[in-house]
């Protein structure tokens, strides 16, 4: 089969997943106990206050014209090109439109798991290739115990850790938040407090927020490289054993060229659909690190709304999680069949 | 063939099996540090009501005092002993992961032999609800079966597995789905052997190695997983000792100078994890055959 | 492959040491050579050793020069920062940031807001007639705020208010009567289709029958019964007085930049909204600037003139934060023990205030063994309240022997009569429906486990010891989610539970009803106590509702049906530099009171 058609066939296939999923939401949310209505109202409803509030939120109509609703919203063109979000409907316990709420705290969590892929592939595959090149020394014991230790260590740990020493003792490193309380944040394009500072000029505020963003990263980072430390290491020395890496190094070429140049790029593809995985689990995973740190994210998102039975808040959280899982597997897989022909078959 | 037989040489099998695992160099020698962590600390808590100084529940002592002699591992904020505490705590921890592990098996492996072995439009169906199962955040399942079915080990534990079923479902698939084409599986088929048959004496036995590896990977990430748990509040009550309990407290007290209550049983959790990592790791190691040489 | 880039490195160094002693060894062996021509090399070195001297003296002239530019530049650089942080110092002491973990829940709007942050910043921005007294204890001490004063007739049914005049709203009428009219009859008019809001939940409707304009500064209520706590409902923020241009009668919700988000431009209160962001539903940043419009401007406040909030996700971050100085202040939620571990901290003040906040453990009459008083007395008897409050609060809270806190009118001791840790009362209460070491009494506890009370595991592990320590008793705990938690009591299938409870507004007439409060779902019912608080409504003579309330509390112990049992006290943490803070029963926070 060709590329463009597996290419096809994979974005056809997500489309059944993502609507399996949209309708799993749904009836997860009405079949748990508690009531969005009732809470609203902290002391005392009388019923007539409780009905008004049931139409007010769209749970009078019967159980398919909510599903209707939602799934009609989702592919509502003229209200996305208008609001530059998806019709998510209004939420349950604050009215505000999901969409906004939704789009709006996805960049802080994008954020953070961009960083922290980037510090986890960093330590990870630099650490790995080294472990894979003195196999069996103390080094390569050393760094496979590193790579055991650290993803064994749970997150809220590691980050109080980091949290006392760097902000609190040395007082290097702001403790919580996406930037100092005392600065703006830069103007929204893309979300990133990284990349918008930068695209306003704002040298301060670039480092500011990338100050704010080390900790967390750092954290979610070290953790996550641990993966990437054994998986590269056994990719590498499945690798190194192979025929063409003995011809190159028979062939003069240098070492450096041979395990960068070569063994590597042949053994990056299993590392590539790790990242994405791992990437696709760092945005709704995150809820413990997004806590430690106070980062308003969406996995506090998800934690805040859950607890009023935000049905609307929640299904349209989860429609964005599940929508880029399916968008990074699938741009995985894309890059995958076209590095490796054999997939497509 | 008696059980009693079978048990006997399973047994026999198994100390010369160690034996030759620390033959196999340093993935062997890891699986056994592994096992040996594992063991120690089920020991322990299995040991623990017996061991303890003081009844982990009880708040006898000052409140959040430094390790003494009276108290080697300090005291918590409700003056419960950590050294009683950490002793005792990885009951719930061993208990969660132990099933969520046992769920997992009995409902991710026997589902994926089938829908792969199949094929087909099962197959694809059955991929895609796992594949939606898997999109969904394991945090809101844990919620939902917290609130339908309300909390303790048992459902705690099925939060864990219901997040998990599609990794086992995905590795046995892509292992059948290999071995499936394989000439003596043909050639049973063509013998008239029943799917059955095949499955359980052709298919299974060639998919252990996979399932073991993911298990032990599921028991580590089961462990940390209960912790999150408890720190969002889906826990078990307090009247039973936890580690996750200790550690989500703890944090709380971390910067009031009282180390000791998060870092012993956050030591406990590590080494835990750890042992259950390593075993897998080693195996893993052992079992690739692209590493022989 | 690593030890090739080092060696590479070493061998680089290598060449570079090499190629530089080669050059000093040529250079060395071409001067030697030259001096063989010795006289005149000498004398070229003279000259140059003179010109050198001479080049040394210009040298240092130079550079005494340039250390008196630097001294110069230095000093007036030194002057620069000095007026720098003169003027930081200055805008510092004009703005306040202060850190909390709570969230303003949905709007701004009067009519809407029911929780404790969105009225919070409503009490910034906005004024009611009559407040409470900042440093109340009663929470019945009334200042005049928009009004200059009132009185009311005997029935307690008509209240007559006269209006300050001279104060300008924002659309730049002056404030009279019809505004109050306006405000309340917009309050009542949106009550059906804002049902969550604070003016359907306190019952506006039902209080009172209409608002009159008596004349441009007079403004009288007619109210549907005798109610002598309504000075309490005239100081809450659903009574905020609101500017008719900005605050139309349409039912609009509340979405971010929509016109209930412009309701804030309404009010003439200490402060101005000048920007709210909001991430993900929850609160991202809030500004407040001084307003120009306060109707009290002459008196000097708001001291600070700008008050910045920023929202940290819980306790232990916001602790962090006050700690490492990133915020002035931290007021709601920093925990027991962070609070008193930061009173030693001598670069940190904390401030201490009395609580309003109680909670209570409920019984369920429809289950047995809860349909039996002696049952539920027995069990009241066995807690330990002061087990709780020191070993969970640190003291911080004390413990409750009536459902009206300390400090109001109408508290009492009266369960104390039941005692704490009373096993003898408890066994022999027990032993008289057969309960006894072999057949103990069992029951499930049941309490909230997402953070909405706080220390709830722990309370509950307390209480379940103080109960089996009486040797009679056996309780399995039970947790659920708050969602759930309130869904278990809709539907009362909890034996036990412990709740909470925050007053609307400072007097006994909003705790003494939680006895039999119908949506507890406890299904008790007692008509006496209910006239008992009817008649205490009616009355404005202290010395008669105190014993009307008392005699409610009394009753209540005979049933048992709600056990106080704690009321928590307030605090605040700031720096050192910071005054003006007012802890009180109202558990309000009046920001433009603080300066620094």
């Amino acid at each position: 089969m060709g590329l463009r058609s597996y290419v096809i066939t994979r974005i056809l296939l997500t489309i059944p997943t993502l609507l399996l999923l949209l309708s799993m939401v749904f009836l997860v949310m009405r079949v748990l106990p508690g009531d969005p209505v009732a809470l609203h109202f902290e002391k005392k409803a009388s019923q007539s206050q409780m009905d008004e509030m049931r139409h007010i939120l769209g749970l009078d109509k019967p159980l398919w014209g909510q599903y209707a609703d939602y799934i009609l919203g989702l592919v509502d063109v003229n209200y996305f090109l208008a609001h530059g979000y998806p019709n998510l409907g209004k939420s349950m316990q604050t009215y505000e439109e999901v969409g906004g709420q939704v789009f709006s705290a996805f960049p802080a969590t994008l954020e953070l798991a961009i960083y922290s892929m980037i510090i986890a592939c960093m330590i990870g595959i630099l650490l790995g290739v080294v472990a894979s090149k003195s196999y069996n020394s103390v080094l390569d014991h050393a760094i496979r115990g590193f790579g055991t230790v650290t993803y064994a260590i749970p997150v809220f740990f590691l980050g109080i850790v980091f949290q006392l020493i760097f902000g609190v003792y040395l007082h290097w490193l702001p403790t919580g938040l996406r930037i100092n309380p005392n600065i703006t944040p830069p103007t929204t394009i893309t979300g990133l407090y990284t990349i918008d500072s930068l695209l306003e000029g704002n040298f301060t505020k670039f480092l500011e927020s990338l100050k704010a963003l080390v900790l967390p990263s750092l954290t979610l980072g070290l953790i996550l490289s641990g993966i990437f430390i054994r998986l590269t290491r056994t990719n590498m020395l499945e690798t190194l054993r192979l025929d063409f890496v003995t011809a190159a190094k028979a062939r003069g070429l240098r070492e450096t060229t041979v395990t960068y140049g070569y063994a590597l790029r042949n053994a990056f593809l299993p590392i590539l659909t790790m990242m994405g995985l791992q990437f696709a689990l760092l945005l709704g995973g995150a809820i413990l690190t997004e806590t430690t740190f106070s980062w308003p994210g969406l996995g506090r998102y998800i934690v805040t709304r859950i607890n009023f039975r935000d049905y609307t808040a929640i299904q349209g959280a989860v429609v964005m999680f599940g929508v880029f899982v399916a968008l990074v597997s699938l741009v995985v897989d894309i890059l995958y069949a076209y590095f490796d022909p054999r997939i497509r078959l | 063939m008696s059980s009693s037989k079978t048990k006997r040489s399973m047994l026999a099998r198994l100390i010369p099996g160690l034996g030759s695992l620390a033959k196999r160099g340093p993935s062997g020698w890891m699986v056994i540090t592994g096992l040996v962590i594992v063991l120690a600390l089920v020991v322990m808590t299995a040991l623990g009501p017996w061991l303890t100084p003081y009844d982990p529940i009880k708040h006898h002592g000052p409140i959040r005092a430094a390790p003494s002699l009276q108290y080697p591992m300090g005291t918590n904020h409700l003056g419960q002993d950590m050294l009683s505490r950490t002793l005792t705590g990885g009951s719930i921890m061993l208990q969660v992961s132990a099933l969520s592990v046992l769920i997992c098996f009995l409902i991710g492996v026997p589902l994926g032999l089938f829908s792969s072995y199949v094929g087909g439009m099962l197959d694809s169906t059955v991929s895609l609800v796992i594949d939606a199962v898997y999109a969904f955040p394991g945090l809101v399942i844990a919620i939902a079966i917290a609130a339908m079915l309300g909390t303790g080990v048992i459902n705690m534990a099925l939060s864990i597995a219901v997040v998990y079923i599609p990794s086992y479902f995905r590795i046995i698939r892509s292992q059948v789905l290999s071995i499936k084409e394989f000439a003596y599986v043909e050639a049973a088929k063509a013998s008239g052997a029943k799917w059955h048959t095949i499955l359980s004496r052709y298919i299974f036995p060639n998919v252990i190695p996979s399932i073991v590896v993911v298990a032990t990977v599921n028991f580590a990430d089961a462990v940390l997983t209960a912790a999150g748990l408890t720190f969002i509040g889906l826990g078990v009550t307090k009247d039973v000792p936890d580690w996750g309990w200790d550690l989500t407290d703890g944090r709380n007290y971390l910067s009031t100078g009282a180390w000791w209550i998060i870092t012993f049983p956050g030591l406990m959790i590590i080494l835990l994890a750890l042992g259950f990592t390593l075993v897998g790791e080693g195996l893993s190691e052992l079992l690739n055959p692209k590493l022989q040489r | 492959m690593a030890g090739k880039i080092e060696l590479a490195i070493v061998a680089l160094v290598l060449i570079g040491i090499i190629v530089a002693s080669a050059t000093m060894y040529y250079t060395t062996t071409v001067i030697s050579n030259l001096s063989s021509t010795s006289t005149d090399v000498s004398i070229l070195k003279d000259g140059v050793l003179n010109l050198t001297s001479r080049m040394t003296d210009l040298a240092t002239i130079m550079g005494s020069l340039a250390t008196s530019v630097n001294m110069s530049t230095g000093a007036i650089s030194s002057l620069e920062s000095r007026l720098a942080e003169i003027e930081l110092s200055l805008a510092a002491r004009e703005t306040l940031i202060v850190g909390t973990t709570d969230s303003v829940e949905l709007t701004l709007d009067p009519a809407q807001a029911y929780d404790y942050f969105g009225w919070c910043i409503l009490q910034q921005i906005g004024s009611t007639l009559v407040s409470v007294k900042p440093g109340s204890a009663t929470g019945a001490d009334f200042q005049g705020d928009l009004a200059l004063n009132w009185s009311v007739n005997g029935n307690l049914d008509v209240w007559d208010f006269t209006l300050r005049p001279g104060i300008m709203l924002p659309d730049g009428t002056e404030f009279n009567a019809t505004h109050v009219k306006y405000s309340f009859d917009r309050a009542i008019a949106l009550e059906p289709s804002i049902p969550e809001g604070a003016p359907a939940g306190l019952g506006y409707d039902l209080i009172i029958n209409r608002t009159e304009v008596v004349s441009k500064y007079q403004v009288r209520f007619h109210l549907n019964f005798a109610f002598s706590a309504f000075l309490g409902i005239v100081a809450c923020r659903a009574s905020t007085i609101v500017d008719p241009t900005y605050a139309p009668i349409a039912q609009v919700n509340y979405t971010e930049g929509g016109p209930r988000a412009s309701t804030p431009a309404a009010f003439v209160g200490p402060y101005v909204l000048s920007k709210w962001s909001r991430v993900g539903g929850s609160d991202q940043e809030i500004r407040l600037d001084s307003n120009n419009n306060y109707w009290n401007l002459v008196s000097g406040y708001p001291k600070v003139k700008h008050v910045i909030f920023r929202f940290y996700s819980d306790a232990a971050s916001l602790r962090l934060a006050i700690e490492s100085g990133d915020v002035d202040m931290a007021f709601r939620q920093v925990s027991p023990t962070d609070v008193l571990d930061l009173q030693n901290n001598p670069n940190l003040r904390t401030w201490w205030g009395s609580g309003a906040f109680i909670q209570y453990l409920v019984f369920q009459e429809k289950r047995a063994p809860f349909n039996d008083s002696r049952v539920r007395m027995a069990v009241a008897a066995a807690l330990n309240r002061s087990a709780v409050c020191q070993t969970v609060f640190l003291g911080l809270s004390k413990p409750l022997y009536s459902i009206i806190p300390p400090g109001m009118l109408g508290h009492t001791e009266a369960f104390k009569e039941l005692g704490d840790s009373n096993y003898t009362l408890t066994r022999s209460l027990l032993a008289q429906l057969g309960y006894n070491e072999n057949n103990k009494l069992t029951f499930k506890l049941w309490y909230e486990s997402s953070g909405h009370y706080p220390s709830s595991a722990d309370q509950a592990l307390l209480y379940k010891e103080a109960l089996e320590a009486s040797g009679v008793i056996s309780v399995t705990l039970d947790h659920a989610d708050w969602a759930s938690y309130r869904a278990n009591r809709n539907n009362e299938i909890m034996d036990a539970y412990v709740y909470g409870w925050y007053p609307d507004y400072v007097d006994p007439d909003d705790y003494s009803f939680l006895y039999w409060a119908s949506w507890l779902h406890t299904n008790y019912q007692n008509a006496t106590q209910v006239a008992l608080y009817d008649q205490a409504r009616a009355t404005t003579n202290l010395t008669l509702r105190a014993e009307l309330y008392d005699r409610i509390d009394e009753m209540a112990v005979q049933q048992s049906s709600v056990v106080p049992l704690y009321v928590s006290s307030a605090w605040a943490v700031t720096k050192p530099s910071i005054y003006g803070v007012y802890l009180d029963i109202t558990q309000d926070m009046r920001y433009w009171l603080i300066s620094r």
